[in-house]
């Protein structure tokens, strides 16, 4: 997984999870307001029940039952109290009085009781069921009186309520929900912006820096952190870069005047053949050190540039071709065969020289380590997203404990010394220029020989 | 032939070059050395006294290295191509990356040189440059003794002999006859016919030279490919 990715994954499981827990204290609170709710709305019917018992109990206690009957009728037949239920029956729960037809058939008459039922009425031709509470007490000479209140206005009242809470959590959810994914996109893109100018400053320009605004939250902290970082690579890759070009200057031109004399040397008529054989092979030595300077430089360069100059769409398919043109009658020569294995189109994004030389170096080597009747393939091969280069061969390989070290300047695997071009240098080279282009190279196990993987990332 | 290199030797005395070198002893090695093969040559020892000259005085070339006091010779190639002038620079320079050598054409150099150069790789180069013309371009039939190269037909014979030859040595002949009797370096041969510039650790180019040779010369008394020891190869009627 890429890293913007699995941070976006992060800031998304932040937002998820204090999303999750505003939405449970949200619930908390609302399902105590919602039940301290209707406790209040009960204990307010409880109040007034027991006081309007109380008060018939007491007019019984007073007048009598005909007394009581009377109050119930007047109360019944009165604007009263709205939702009022009352109900005076005999011993066996006849009814006397009240507004209840029947004792409700699945109320125990159990003195102090109290009890929930449910009432069917109609009116004006709509039937409907309330659901009453109410409570039961058992007056002196077996008389039972029922008083309750329908509660169908305060359950419908709580219902609603009931409902409005979970509109309300549901709104809720869905805002921290669209907050969350907000903020969540916000810092991914922001940290992916950071990274990509990162991307793009450390492979194309050292001289770019991040934006730093006035915000000075954490991300620009960081940008200004990366930008103090990026200006210590900077300092030192020019410091490196005038160090290599004044080493590469003090070194050339004694050596150039070296050169001139040896050959001004060569050129003059009286000197001895003898002084000529003894000239001749210096010249070759000086071009070695002059081609191991040179690739010095080169690795120095690739290690430290970037690819800001010169560079372009380059077909390594096309390239490998040319190659292969230039090497395979040196192949031939040295009784090795150099094969093609191509796709149509190889894009990478780079300097066509720079790959060239990879590629020369890739040969080369193989022609210097892979022993006659042997066999080299090169290939270029492009998916959706890379472009990889192989140069492949049957000879000795390289044991998995030297592949490393191999890529190192100046390591050897084994001495040579019928091999005088060897610096040492190639598969450094080979690795610089490839890193130079974002890629990568594997040295990998061919069964039996020497696959040599490079890894471009493709033009876009 | 005798008459070409008669004609050869005055075209050079009449080639006037400019060095702008600020190593005293590279500059007198040099300039000697170029008078010696025919040129007439001045010398500026630092940027602005080689500017200087080559805007008063008409050269046919001018070589400038690369890092001079006052003025350096990107500067100098860019303020004479700004000027107007279209005298061919070749660049000398301790730098020799990719890098440094784009930079030094895209300043409006026609070749770079790295130091150190065998003094044959600079004379061959001069030459190419020198000859560099429209004349040679437009040739549709080159000839050198009883070779004959058909450029448009792609055919080469010799004594009226058909060779055949495959595209990259037909191209490497091409290269050496539209440049013949001029010595060619191993480096400007991969420059010319394959677009390379780095310095092959290996003997690739000897392979094909030695490939066309056996095409060309094989089947003949007379050789015409010869090999300058220390320096490369050469296309003429005489060794």
């Amino acid at each position: 997984m890429s890293p913007e990715r699995s941070f976006r994954s992060s800031t998304a499981r932040l937002a998820l999870t204090y999303g999750a827990v505003v939405l449970l204290l949200g619930i908390a609170l609302q399902g105590t307001v919602f039940l301290l709710t209707r406790g209040a709305l009960r204990s307010e019917i409880r109040t007034i029940v027991s006081a309007e018992l109380d008060d018939l109990a007491q007019d019984f206690n007073t007048g009598g039952i005909d007394e009581l009957v009377s109050v119930l009728r007047s109360r019944t037949d009165s604007w009263g109290r709205t939702g009022a239920v009352y109900l005076l029956t005999d011993e066996a729960l006849r009814p006397i009085a009240g507004n209840l037809t029947a004792w409700p058939a699945d109320v125990k008459p159990d003195s102090g009781s109290e009890v929930e039922f449910r009432i069917n009425t109609t009116e004006a031709g709509v039937s409907s069921s309330h659901p009453v509470w109410a409570r039961v007490e058992q007056l002196p000479d077996k008389f039972w009186l029922l008083v309750g209140t329908d509660t169908s206005e305060s359950e419908r009242s709580m219902h609603r309520f009931g409902l409005a809470t979970i509109w309300g959590m549901g709104l809720i959810t869905g805002l921290i929900g669209l907050l969350g994914w907000w903020y969540s996109r916000q810092t991914a893109q922001r940290v992916r912006d950071i990274s990509a100018t990162c991307d793009s400053i450390v492979h194309s320009d050292l001289s770019r820096r991040l934006e730093v605004g006035r915000r000075s939250d954490e991300f620009e902290q960081l940008s200004s952190t990366v930008n103090n970082m990026l200006n210590r690579i900077e300092q030192q890759a020019i410091m490196l870069r005038t160090t290599l070009g004044s080493i590469a200057h003090d070194l050339r031109t004694p050596l150039y005047r070296l050169r001139m004399r040896l050959e001004e040397g060569m050129l003059r008529e009286e000197t001895s053949s003898a002084t000529r054989d003894l000239v001749a092979p210096a010249l070759e030595d000086l071009d070695r050190v002059q081609r191991t300077l040179g690739t010095m430089l080169e690795i120095a360069r690739a290690e430290t540039g970037n690819l800001a100059q010169g560079q372009a769409q380059v077909d390594l398919a096309a390239l490998a071709r040319e190659m292969c043109e230039l090497y395979a009658p040196g192949m031939q020569e040295r009784g090795l065969q150099l094969r093609l294995e191509l796709d149509a189109e190889a894009p990478v994004a780079g300097q066509r020289q720079l790959l060239a030389q990879l590629i020369a170096n890739l040969l080369e080597n193989a022609l210097k380590y892979v022993p006659a009747g042997g066999s080299v393939v090169l290939e270029a091969h492009a998916d959706a997203a890379h472009t990889v280069l192989v140069v492949a061969d049957n000879g000795g390989g390289i044991s998995e404990s030297d592949r490393e070290r191999a890529q190192q300047p100046f390591v050897r695997l084994q001495e040579e010394p019928d091999l005088p071009h060897g610096s040492g240098l190639g598969l450094s080279l080979v690795r610089a220029i490839v890193r130079l282009h974002r890629g990568e190279v594997q040295l990998q196990d061919n069964h039996p020989g020497l696959r040599v993987v490079c890894s471009f990332p493709r033009w876009l | 032939m005798s008459t070409d290199s008669l004609a050869k030797c005055s075209l050079n005395s009449r080639m006037h070059l400019l060095l702008i070198e600020d190593d005293a002893e590279a500059a007198k090695y040099l300039a000697k050395g170029l008078r010696e093969s025919g040129y007439t040559v001045d010398v500026a020892a630092n940027g602005r006294d080689g500017l200087f000259q080559a805007t008063e005085q008409q050269y046919e070339l001018i070589i400038a290295d690369r890092q001079l006091p006052h003025i350096d010779g990107l500067t100098i190639v860019q303020m004479l191509r700004r000027q107007g002038s279209k005298v061919p620079v070749l660049i000398l320079s301790a730098l020799g990356s990719v890098d440094d050598r784009i930079e030094g054409l895209r300043a409006g150099g026609d070749d770079y040189l790295t130091k150190p150069f065998a003094f044959g790789e600079l004379t061959a180069r001069i030459e190419a440059l020198l000859r560099r013309g429209p004349g040679v371009a437009a040739a549709t039939r080159l000839k050198v003794a009883d070779l004959e190269i058909d450029l448009l037909g792609r055919m080469v014979t010799r004594a009226g002999r058909r060779i055949e030859l495959t595209t990259k040595e037909f191209q490497l002949l091409e290269f050496l006859a539209r440049r013949q009797g001029q010595v060619v370096t191993r480096t400007l041969l991969l420059e010319g016919v394959w677009d390379l510039h780095f310095d092959p650790q290996t003997n690739v180019i000897d392979v094909h030279m030695s490939r066309l040779r056996t095409s060309i010369d094989r089947d003949f008394p007379k050789p015409l490919i010869h090999t300058v020891r220390g320096a490369g190869y050469v296309l003429r009627d005489e060794p």
